[in-house]
């Protein structure tokens, strides 16, 4: 029997494909379900500590759209986002953002509150505790961002550092999706 | 044909290799290594430099040990020597001043690939010709083009041995070639 090559190729190339996306998909599994978990599911309350002492509930800012931050003065990837975010809470407040840090340093609370004045932080900066980094997924890396919408549902989880645009595209999500849900 | 087919295959097979060394940033942990250090000889009463190297995992980078901003976390090596060995002076490599995507106008003092610590070790007179144990760690900070992960210590563990010093070659001016002249 005579085969024919182009059904060889195509073949070939449909079985490598195959091989490919199902490698991909295998390997970015656990990371991806674990966003999805906490998608549309309350966002875990807390209590913390603010930089200038209040203790901070997460549940205080029910009724707002809220982008907590999960950062530390040694991360020089969150340091990029802080300047966003300072534009975003003055941009966006008005329409009902809440922008909250918190950090999850060891770093004296000093240091910390040095580092916040320094890059103009206007959001409350809360102090981290372990436990709500568990709670909130265990944190293996900063930043991570959660976008909570007015309701305290997670409506997105954000590893790492993203684009100026995309996370302005997130914001202006929780921000209108709670908005057109109560008029 | 089977050419056409051969090469199509390997083109294929290079495609998926590219693919699946794309990984999304922050999916995989960082790590250092220690290499595993030959058993370094040092003479009682001198001090000698002991060669530790470490490698970071492809894709990470650790701040050196005098970063370029403040609050960023150093690495640095702690030694707990055993009895009457002196650790003197750790010497840790200049950083490479690199910019990231994230701050491409920032220069961070960071180690990636191999580096190598050396650490100068002197066993007072009185420490027995032997074989001794150190033990100690290396703490770090990672992070990768996106994301940072909190710091971490990396056990070390390394052995000297130390040896008496050599005695000093006997004088005898009878015996010396130019004695005679």
């Amino acid at each position: 029997m005579k085969r024919d090559p182009v059904v060889i190729i195509i073949v070939a190339m449909v079985v490598s494909l195959m091989l490919v996306l199902g490698i991909n998909l295998s390997r970015h599994a656990p990371a991806e379900k674990a966003g999805s978990q906490s998608q549309g599911r309350p966002a875990p309350d807390f209590a913390l500590q603010s930089l200038d002492g209040k203790t901070v509930h997460l549940s205080d800012f029910r009724g707002k759209a809220v982008l907590l931050n999960f950062w530390a003065t040694w991360c020089e990837p969150c340091k990029i986002e802080m300047p966003w975010f300072v534009e975003f809470q003055k941009q966006y407040a008005p329409e009902g953002l809440q922008i909250v840090g918190v950090a999850m340093d060891d770093s004296a609370e000093k240091d910390i509150a040095d580092f916040a004045t320094k890059m103009g932080v206007n959001y409350p900066v809360l102090i981290g505790k372990e436990e709500v980094g568990t709670a909130y997924g265990g944190l293996p890396f900063l930043p991570t961002t959660f976008y909570i919408d007015r309701d305290g549902k997670v409506v997105d989880k954000v590893f790492g550092l993203k684009g100026r645009g995309e996370i302005e595209d997130l914001v202006k999500k929780i921000v209108n999706e709670g908005r057109v849900a109560r008029k | 044909m089977p050419t056409y087919f051969t090469r199509t295959t390997v083109v294929l097979a290079l495609l998926c290799s590219e693919l699946l060394a794309q990984d999304s940033p922050g999916k995989k942990a960082p790590s250092v290594t220690m290499a595993p250090a030959a058993v370094a000889t040092v003479v009682r009463g001198k001090a000698t430099a002991v060669e530790l190297q470490f490698r970071v995992a492809s894709g990470f980078h650790i701040n050196s040990n005098t970063p370029s901003e403040e609050y960023l976390i150093p690495t640095d090596l702690k030694l707990d020597p055993p009895t009457d060995i002196v650790v003197g002076k750790i010497t840790y490599p200049p950083g490479e001043q690199v910019s990231f995507a994230f701050a491409p106008d920032e220069k961070l003092s960071v180690y990636s690939g191999d580096f190598t610590l050396s650490v100068s070790v002197r066993p007072l007179a009185s420490v027995l010709p032997s074989k001794y144990e150190f033990r100690g760690t290396l703490k770090y900070q990672a992070c990768d083009n996106t994301a940072c992960y909190p710091p971490k210590r990396l056990p070390i563990e390394f052995e000297v041995k130390v040896v008496k010093s050599p005695k000093p070659p006997a004088k005898n001016p009878a015996q010396s070639p130019h004695a005679h002249n």
